[in-house]
């Protein structure tokens, strides 16, 4: 039978598991989310954290300032690799940023209730995630000061952009799904500032908290505006989910180039960036969980549905490496033919195979309970998984463009230290956003945890929950009824 | 005529008025930079100079006969500021000239071509001459004359050395010595006559590292004389070259080209004439020839006597005893199968062929090869024989022998050093450096304080030929006068200036010294003879004609039979002339540097080129240092695996290894000459040769035979496709054969493409004239400002060459076939790149050129990306920014300098389209067919490229993109390229052991 409030992990279909363990009720689920952020005295492994941050932060500052006043050449671009790290790094980071806008309006739209616990974090994740990739496509064209001239801005100098540009279209796509998901986000954020204004101590939070819970009194009224426009803004941000990525790898498939030139890079890579992005949720989470003492919110059931996400997505991946195979072999054509084999057995074999058994393989152990349940083996999963798209995007950018169609301008791609220094400080910009986050907001949504919870639906202690319902239903007129969980 | 130039006073001139003292004094204080040499130069006072100097052009040619200098007060005639001026030059090195034809804007020389008057180059030019340009404008050339290591000044020169020159006159030039580099110049000639009778005790030495003395030792043992053979291609209906790289490295090379061309093109005759290239080391011959068979250097005469065997037995009568002294030389040992279809060939086309050897061959062997000819009636015909202009000469190897000798001896007090740099490039047998420290003065006259400099007293500044008067002979004989273009930029000297200076003609008038000679050459005092000369580049007439000697069969039987020839060893060390910097000469020229090597495509650097199953034997690998050990001296040098060099036979460029060549020179690949020595200056055999296992870098623009063996058999496998050859008899089978190189599918466009109402341009690129020789390419960097980026860019795939000249192996790697494809922005109709550029910023015009704006770039390089050639090329850095002013003047202005994140690509040099079709315009008139020649077909020695009008019916293009051996490239991508190639056809013996059969691909 079930442990009830220790453990949720039990498919006993007579009872829906509890998102909620410890027998938490609405006031320690508060308690402990706005512990995180209230506490007075740090644990030194934030501060830690912090300072390496911030150091990376100031590598890629470095780079950038080193990369603007000198030349692109700082990297290891070349001719036939025109595309070299930072177009890996951009497409990296898009696809990290799709696992937050995914757990949070899609699986909203699914009625997904365990996505509340994490999707504050992973909606953050995605917008520091977006902001890290948004810094590459800007600073590597040649002419960064530039580079506004890739917006539709009316000018003197009757300039305006190539419409039949992917490139262009990836401007759209990207600041689009940066502003919808950044709304998003605050916009789920605000009854919990309202919650952390309500319990600031000094001046400034209160300040801070107040204008930026902008007046939030959690009157009915509030709730109801609020939860229609939650339900507007993920079904707005649905779509975006596809169609980032979908963009994203049209920069590709729109091209002539083999290895690139593929009906399947769409879905393909809108697989990998979920998969990616889960793989960072993960990632961040699992030792945040611990660190802050979250682990009867984010329970290792959650981890364990989110090691099936990636199971799923995962094998979605391998699944199209391999009908890319199929395909090129199917199609007859030579040239692309050669592109795949050169990927898995030319000179960047290496990657290739690095990518393949990071992604298609290594996740396969997702299949066996005992290592989605074991928080140190999901987490080492998820890292490869990270590892594995990285490789994924360096594959596909580098082996197409180092052997295409004529060999006689056929080449290598050398990444200089530049390149990588200024990789790993992208991961300081997000690391730093991201410990910011957790220091100041509220990293699990309370309150739509709260809604989830047995009691939001009257249910006091353990047993039987009625309803799989949340926010959609509560707009019904006898959901409104009930008791908000304020009142009670 | 002096007159004041105070009050009312008029001029007849501007000569009159330049005369006048008091102008001089003005001019003096009004412009005193016009006193210093420029060093540093500064803009201002180049530019004024500069437009002093066009002013004078519209007087005279091109520099002031009385060198002296007026401000632009008035616009002489026929000078439009900005309008370009061209004027007829000559530019001799190794004691050879070419013709030339040098773009001059406002003064400035920015574009070297060849003189389409000039016989032996009809316009083209090859890499050393067009590049030349680059060395006027080198901020590293020596400024000021140097005394012992310091800083001195002509005046203290000439005070030195007149009271010298005073002392020596009185001895009769006892002590005296002058070792001079090979030139052609009449004047010099002269001079040397001069100093020579003044005093007699005075000696001249001669040397040059690569030389063609052999050939003319050759003439003299098989004619009695120094004779020049003339290798007629366009007459040739074969051609067997043994080691010989007549269309490379010949100074003749421009011409053979074009007869080759002229050969090739029977073609659409249906006929094709045969070229054998038996050779140690791929050159462009062999690379362009029918049938190449790789043989080590030291087995070659062999094979020519086993020809001379064969031709014997077949009833061709060689001079008596020649043969038996050539076996017993040479013994030819086993036939080979090539031999005999050699052999056949050669009594099939009598008259119509030649036999040529290679220039580091034995004298005996080149006596044998004429004796060849001759029997097999060739001479008079494919080959004919012209006089040496200096017949008395000895070699240089003897002179540089003899002058060591002489300084051993104690004879010399005083060297001077025309030009020569015998401390880098003498016989390893002398210790050059020691030895000029025996002679109480030496005095070094060189554009570059090089090793020899920084070993002699003193050195002199010696002015570039585009700023001081000089004549010159070509191969042919013809002369022509070196004009100089601009005022010498450091108040350098000329070599014809330093020997007036010793002979005491004060002041050393180079000007006046040419045109007594020129005059003097066409017995014509006046100036009628002397301004055509100037006018055509080309003293007419001068030519020699062919002489007709008879064959001296004793001479050469006896010469064989005392031949010594080399002990053959398991290794031979081939020295071989770097297509890229000569004899070390062009070390500091960095279009030359950057210019990747034909064959091997290494830029940068020379290499020790050996053949996949030779490095397999020695047991070394691509990149690896290793240590070649000759005759007790040794050198480290990188390893290169090269295709279808001769088995048991290794190359190294010379000209490498500089020390002092200047800041882009020095340090620059690895010197050959510590390991040539006088008796090995052709190849040294029995050599040793032991990998280190340290790794060098090599800089290549294309990837080299080393590759993976997946990417070598996909390379391969696509060759057919790219480069679509066929044998002549599939091709008179199947004349379209083109088409079937590749399964075309119909192909049709999503949209309504564009119309062309007025011009649309195209090219044609025909592969089976092209002999890959680089030529374009450097005239395409000369003409577009094309930054040069320097070895680590190389290696990092950033060279910025926009046009390329790819290279293709094919077949065994020990005896592989060659392709070139030259490859360049093919202006697609359906552009990849336009498509996909965000900031619209390549785009098609209306005249059908796919057009790069650069102001708009921004440098996201999604274009490249996209461009299936990758022949698009991206400012990775600021590649301009350290150019000295001196530098930036050497720029072309009518093409943009790009900046630091822009791309850039050929453009179809579309100012130049403009320049005519403003002309044009202006003239009220159409644009003829051939009127607009982009930079890379106007060099190009074969007329490879052809460019013009498609919509002009009756366009020269128009008819080559009809033609039934065109084709596009990649045209399955439906980008519709408006450049189309031709298919090679090749003319194999029936032996076939070049070509693959060519059937498989259809």
């Amino acid at each position: 039978m079930s442990t009830g409030l220790s453990e949720n992990l039990s498919q006993d279909p007579r009872q829906r598991p509890t998102l909620v363990l410890g027998g938490k009720g609405f006031t320690e689920v508060t308690d402990t989310v706005c512990a995180v952020s209230e506490r007075r005295k740090w644990p030194a492994i934030w501060y830690i954290a912090f300072a390496c941050s911030l150091v990376l932060l100031g590598v890629l500052g470095a780079c950038l300032t080193y990369l603007i006043s000198t030349g692109i050449g700082v990297w290891g671009n070349n001719m036939p690799a025109a595309w070299g790290f930072p177009i890996v790094n951009f497409v990296f980071w898009v696809g990290i940023g799709h696992a937050g806008t995914l757990i949070s309006a899609v699986l909203f739209l699914f009625r997904q209730k365990w996505r509340t616990s994490i999707n504050r974090s992973a909606e953050a994740m995605t917008i520091f995630a977006v902001a890290c990739a948004g810094i590459f496509p800007a600073v590597h064209v040649g002419r960064v000061w530039l580079a506004y001239w890739l917006f539709p801005i009316p000018n003197q100098m009757s300039m305006w952009p190539n419409f039949r540009s992917p490139l262009l279209w990836d401007v759209f796509a990207v600041s689009t799904y940066a502003t919808v998901s950044s709304m998003f986000w605050y916009m789920g954020m605000i009854p919990d500032l309202a919650t952390l204004r309500d319990r600031a101590t000094g001046k400034a939070k209160q300040f801070f908290y107040g204008l930026f819970s902008l007046g939030w009194s959690g009157s009915n009224r509030h709730w109801l505006r609020f939860e229609r426009a939650y339900l507007l803004l993920a079904a707005l941000a649905t779509p975006l989910v596809l169609s980032v990525h979908s963009i994203v790898s049209f920069d590709f498939a729109v091209s002539i180039l083999p290895g690139w030139h593929t009906t399947i890079f769409p879905p393909y890579f809108v697989a990998g960036a979920i998969f990616s992005g889960f793989g960072m949720v993960m990632t961040i989470l699992i030792p945040c969980r611990s660190a802050f003492g979250l682990q009867d919110l984010i329970t290792t059931r959650h981890v364990e549905n989110m090691a099936k996400v990636i199971l799923v997505t995962g094998s979605m991946v391998g699944y199209s490496y391999t009908m890319e195979f199929f395909i090129a072999w199917y199609s007859g054509n030579l040239v692309e033919q050669f592109a795949f084999v050169n990927r898995s057995f030319g000179p960047y074999a290496w990657a290739y195979w690095t990518m393949f058994s990071c992604n298609a393989f290594i996740p396969q152990l997702f299949w066996f309970k005992k290592v989605r349940q074991t928080m140190l083996l999901a987490w080492i999963v998820s890292i490869l998984v990270n590892v594995g798209m990285w490789f994924e995007r360096f594959v596909i950018v580098v082996t197409s463009l180092t052997r295409d169609y004529l060999p006689s301008s056929w080449g290598m791609f050398r990444p200089t230290s530049i390149d990588f220094l200024t990789f790993l400080g992208s991961f300081g910009l997000f690391f730093t956003l991201f410990l910011l986050f957790v220091r100041f907001l509220p990293m699990v949504a309370m309150a739509e945890v709260r809604s989830v919870m047995p009691q939001a639906h009257g249910i006091v202690g353990e047993g039987h929950r009625p309803f799989g319902d949340y926010w959609p239903d509560s707009v019904h007129p006898e959901r409104q009824r009930k008791p908000s969980p304020e009142e009670e | 005529m002096k007159k004041p130039v105070s009050g009312k006073a008029f001029w007849r001139s501007l000569e009159d008025y330049a005369e006048a003292p008091e102008f001089m004094r003005w001019a003096k204080a009004e412009f005193p930079a016009l006193l210093e040499p420029m060093s540093p130069p500064s803009r201002r006072s180049f530019l004024r100079l500069m437009g002093a100097s066009a002013a004078l052009a519209g007087l005279a040619a091109c520099r002031w006969p009385k060198e002296t200098i007026l401000p632009f007060s008035q616009r002489p005639e026929d000078l439009v500021p900005g309008v370009p001026q061209r004027f007829a030059t000559a530019f001799d090195y190794g004691g050879h000239a070419q013709g030339l034809l040098v773009t001059s804007y406002d003064g400035r020389p920015i574009k070297i071509e060849g003189n389409p008057e000039h016989p032996l180059s009809r316009g083209a030019s090859n890499s050393f001459a067009q590049a030349s340009v680059l060395s006027l404008y080198d901020p590293d050339r020596s400024r000021v004359p140097y005394s012992g290591g310091k800083k001195s000044s002509w005046a203290d020169f000439d005070a030195a050395f007149g009271a010298q020159t005073t002392a020596l006159a009185a001895s009769g030039g006892a002590g005296f010595a002058v070792l001079a580099e090979a030139s052609s110049s009449p004047s010099r000639a002269r001079l040397q006559a001069e100093i020579e009778s003044a005093w007699p005790n005075a000696r001249w030495f001669e040397y040059e590292a690569i030389s063609r003395d052999n050939e003319r030792e050759g003439t003299r043992l098989a004619f009695g004389k120094p004779l020049r053979p003339q290798y007629d291609f366009s007459k040739a209906e074969l051609a067997v070259c043994l080691d010989a790289d007549l269309l490379g490295e010949h100074p003749a090379s421009l011409a053979h080209a074009r007869g080759f061309a002229v050969s090739r093109r029977r073609i659409d005759e249906g006929r094709l004439g045969r070229l054998y290239a038996i050779e140690s080391c791929y050159s462009i011959t062999g690379a362009a020839a029918d049938e190449r068979f790789p043989m080590p250097s030291g087995r070659i005469p062999a094979l020519l006597v086993a020809i001379a065997q064969g031709l014997e037995a077949a009833g061709v009568a060689l001079p008596s005893g020649v043969l038996r002294a050539a076996v017993s030389a040479f013994p030819p040992g086993e036939s080979l199968p090539l031999v005999a279809t050699i052999i056949e060939d050669l009594l099939r086309h009598r008259g119509h062929g030649f036999v040529a050897v290679g220039a580091q061959h034995l004298a005996e062997a080149h006596a044998l090869a004429f004796a060849i000819n001759d029997a097999l009636a060739n001479t008079g015909h494919t080959v004919s024989y012209l006089p040496c202009p200096d017949p008395e000469r000895v070699s240089h190897s003897t002179a540089i022998a003899s002058l060591a000798r002489k300084i051993e001896a104690g004879e010399l007090t005083t060297l001077l050093v025309l030009g020569a740099n015998p401390v880098y490039n003498a016989p390893a047998d002398f210790d050059f450096g020691a030895l000029l420290a025996k002679v109480g003065q030496t005095i070094h006259l060189g554009q570059y304080r090089d090793e020899t400099a920084e070993k002699c007293l003193w050195h002199l500044p010696e002015a570039h030929y585009l700023e001081s008067w000089g004549d010159a002979r070509s191969w042919d004989g013809s002369v022509s006068v070196v004009q100089p273009l601009i005022e010498p930029l450091h108040g350098s000297r000329s070599a014809l200036e330093i020997l007036a200076g010793v002979l005491g003609r004060q002041p050393a008038d180079g000007h006046g010294i040419v045109r007594e000679t020129i005059t003097g050459l066409a017995g014509d005092k006046g100036d009628k003879a002397w301004r055509r000369t100037l006018h055509d580049g080309l003293l007419a007439g001068s030519a020699p004609a062919p002489v007709h000697p008879r064959i001296d069969g004793s001479s050469v039987a006896a010469s064989l039979a005392s031949a010594k020839p080399k002990a053959a060893g398991d290794l031979e060390l081939v020295f071989t002339t770097a297509p890229d910097v000569y004899d070390g000469r062009f070390a500091n020229n960095a279009w030359l540097q950057e210019t990747p090597d034909p064959l091997t495509k290494l830029t940068w650097d020379n290499a020790l080129l050996v053949g996949p199953a030779t490095a397999d034997k020695l047991g070394v690998r691509h990149g690896e240092l290793a240590k070649v050990e000759a005759g007790g001296r040794s050198i480290e040098a990188p390893v290169f695996i090269a295709p279808g060099q001769a088995l048991g036979s290794i190359a190294l460029g010379l000209g490498y290894g500089r020390t002092a060549a200047g800041r882009v020179g020095s340090g620059v690949g690895i010197s050959a000459y510590p390991l040539r020595t006088l008796a090995d200056a052709g190849w040294s055999s029995g050599i040793t040769v032991t990998g280190t296992g340290q790794v060098f870098k090599l800089a290549t623009t294309q990837d080299h035979f080393a590759i993976d063996v997946g990417g070598r058999e996909e390379t391969e496998r696509r060759r057919p496709e790219l480069v679509r050859e066929a044998n002549l008899e599939e091709f008179k089978r199947v004349p379209d054969f083109v088409r079937h190189r590749s399964h075309d599918i119909e192909l049709f466009s999503l949209w309504e493409e564009f119309t062309y109402e007025g011009h649309s341009w195209g090219m044609s690129i025909d592969l089976n004239t092209c002999i890959g020789c680089n030529y374009c390419a450097v005239a395409c960097q000369a003409e577009n400002n094309v930054p040069v980026v320097g070895k680590e860019q190389v290696y990092n795939g950033r060279e910025m060459a926009w046009l390329r000249v790819d290279r293709y192996y094919g077949g065994d790697p020990e005896d592989a076939s060659i392709a070139f494809q030259p490859l360049a922005c093919q202006q697609c109709e359906m552009a990849p790149c336009e498509e996909v550029c965000p900031a619209s910023a390549t785009v098609h015009d209306d005249e059908g050129l796919n057009t790069m704006v650069y102001n708009r770039c921004i440098g996201t390089r999604y274009c490249s990306n996209n461009c299936p050639y990758k022949v698009r090329r991206f400012n990775f850095f600021n590649y301009h920014k350290n150019l000295t002013e001196l530098e930036s003047l050497g720029m072309n202005p009518g093409v943009s300098v790009r900046s630091r994140g822009v791309m850039e690509k050929c453009t179809y040099c579309t100012q130049r389209i403009a320049q005519v079709k403003i002309l044009a315009k202006n003239e009220g008139r159409p644009i003829e067919d051939g009127e607009i020649t982009p930079a890379c077909a106007q060099a190009c020695p074969t007329q490879a490229i052809t460019f013009g009008d498609l919509n002009d019916e009756k366009s020269r293009v128009r008819e080559l993109h009809q033609d039934k051996r065109a084709y596009s490239l990649l045209g399955e991508l439906n980008i519709k390229p408006r450049t189309k190639y031709l298919g090679r056809i090749k003319n194999p013996s029936s032996m076939g052991h070049t070509e693959h059969s060519s059937e498989e691909h259809h």
